[in-house]
C-alpha cells in the first residue's frame, strides 16, 4: 500500500486473478459480491468494470466455473467456483507472487541513501 | 446494508448502461455471448443499485466503453459484422462521391468541346454500372445511378473484407 492509502492501479491489475481465485476458492460468488469483498479488504480502487470482465477471462480461460442461482432482486445471479485448473493456476499464481514478494524483501528493507553511489570507472 | 427499491427511472438508467455496452458488442460477439454479458451485467447493476443507487452502480463500472472493449477482447467472434457494414457504406460513399466527380469532368468536356444543347451521356459497363452519367450541356441537369448491380457487388466485396480482415489479419501475425 502506498503512504496515501491507495493502490497501484496497474499492479492489481497484475494480481487481480489472484485474489478472485482466493476469494472464489474460499465461497462460490457473483460479480458485484467480489467487487464489494475486494472493497472490503481495502482494494477501493479496483472498479466493477475491471473484475467482470477479469471473471469472464477466467471462465474462458477454464480456471472457473459457473451456474445461475435466481435472485430476488430479479435476474439470475451467476455465481463462480474455480475449477480443477483453478486450483492449479492458484496455486502456482501464489507461488509466482511469494517468490516476488521474497526478491522484493530484502532490496525494500534497505534504507533509501540519500543520494546514488557514483559508478566506477 | 440496507436495499433501496429501483424505481422505473433506476432502471431504465440501468437498462441504457447495458445497451451502451452491448452496442460495442453488435455485430462483433456471438449473440449467445452477448446476451450472458448483458444479463450479468444487468443482474450485477441491479445488485450494485440496490445498496448504493442506479447512478452510483453505474459510476463504479468506470468507463463503459473501456468496459465493452474488454467484452470484445474477450468473446470477440471470426467477423465483425460492424466493421463490414461501415466498410460497404464507406465503398458506397466513394462510388458516390466518384460519380459526382466524373459528372463534373465530363461536363468540363462537354462545355470544352463547345457542346450548347443537348444532353450528354457517359457509360462503363451498361446495364451493371456503378457509372452511368448524363448531363445537359448547360450543366443544369444530371444524372447519375444511384444504385446498380456494381454498387452491390462492391459494396459486398468491402462488407467481407471488412468484416473478416481481422481474424485473416490475427491469423497471418501468429
Amino acid at each position: 500500500m502506498a503512504e496515501n492509502g491507495a493502490h497501484d492501479s496497474q499492479m492489481l491489475k497484475g494480481v487481480l486473478s489472484l485474489a478472485l481465485l482466493r476469494l472464489l476458492a474460499e465461497r462460490e460468488s457473483y460479480g458485484y459480491e467480489l467487487v464489494t469483498q475486494l472493497h472490503e479488504l481495502g482494494l477501493t480502487e479496483i472498479q466493477d468494470g475491471s473484475v467482470y470482465p477479469a471473471l469472464g477471462r477466467l471462465e474462458r480461460d477454464g480456471h472457473v466455473t459457473s451456474r445461475l442461482v435466481a435472485s430476488s432482486s430479479g435476474a439470475a445471479r451467476k455465481y463462480y467456483r474455480p475449477s480443477r485448473s483453478g486450483y492449479a493456476e492458484l496455486a502456482h499464481i501464489e507461488v509466482a507472487w511469494q517468490s516476488l514478494v521474497g526478491a522484493l524483501k530484502p532490496i525494500l528493507a534497505r534504507p533509501v541513501p540519500a543520494k546514488p553511489k557514483e559508478a566506477l570507472p | 446494508m440496507r436495499e433501496r427499491r429501483l424505481r422505473l427511472a433506476d432502471r431504465l438508467r440501468i437498462e441504457r448502461a447495458v445497451q451502451r455496452v452491448d452496442w460495442v458488442l453488435d455485430g462483433r460477439v456471438p449473440i449467445a455471448k452477448r446476451r450472458q454479458v448483458r444479463n450479468e451485467l444487468r443482474s450485477n447493476l441491479v445488485e450494485a443499485a440496490q445498496e448504493v443507487g442506479a447512478e452510483k452502480a453505474i459510476q463504479q463500472l468506470g468507463d463503459l466503453r473501456a468496459l465493452a472493449v474488454s467484452y470484445l477482447e474477450l468473446y470477440r467472434g471470426r467477423f465483425d459484422f460492424q466493421a463490414g457494414a461501415i466498410a460497404a457504406v464507406i465503398t458506397y460513399a466513394a462510388l458516390q462521391v466518384l460519380g459526382l466527380a466524373l459528372i463534373l469532368a465530363f461536363h468540363a468536356g462537354v462545355a470544352a468541346g463547345g457542346a450548347h444543347s443537348g444532353t450528354y451521356s457517359l457509360q462503363f459497363w451498361s446495364g451493371f454500372g456503378p457509372f452511368s452519367i448524363s448531363v445537359s450541356a448547360d450543366g443544369r441537369q444530371f444524372s447519375m445511378l444511384l444504385l446498380s448491380p456494381a454498387h452491390l457487388v462492391l459494396m459486398a466485396v468491402a462488407f467481407a473484407i471488412g468484416s473478416s480482415y481481422r481474424t485473416v489479419f490475427a491469423r497471418r501475425s501468429h
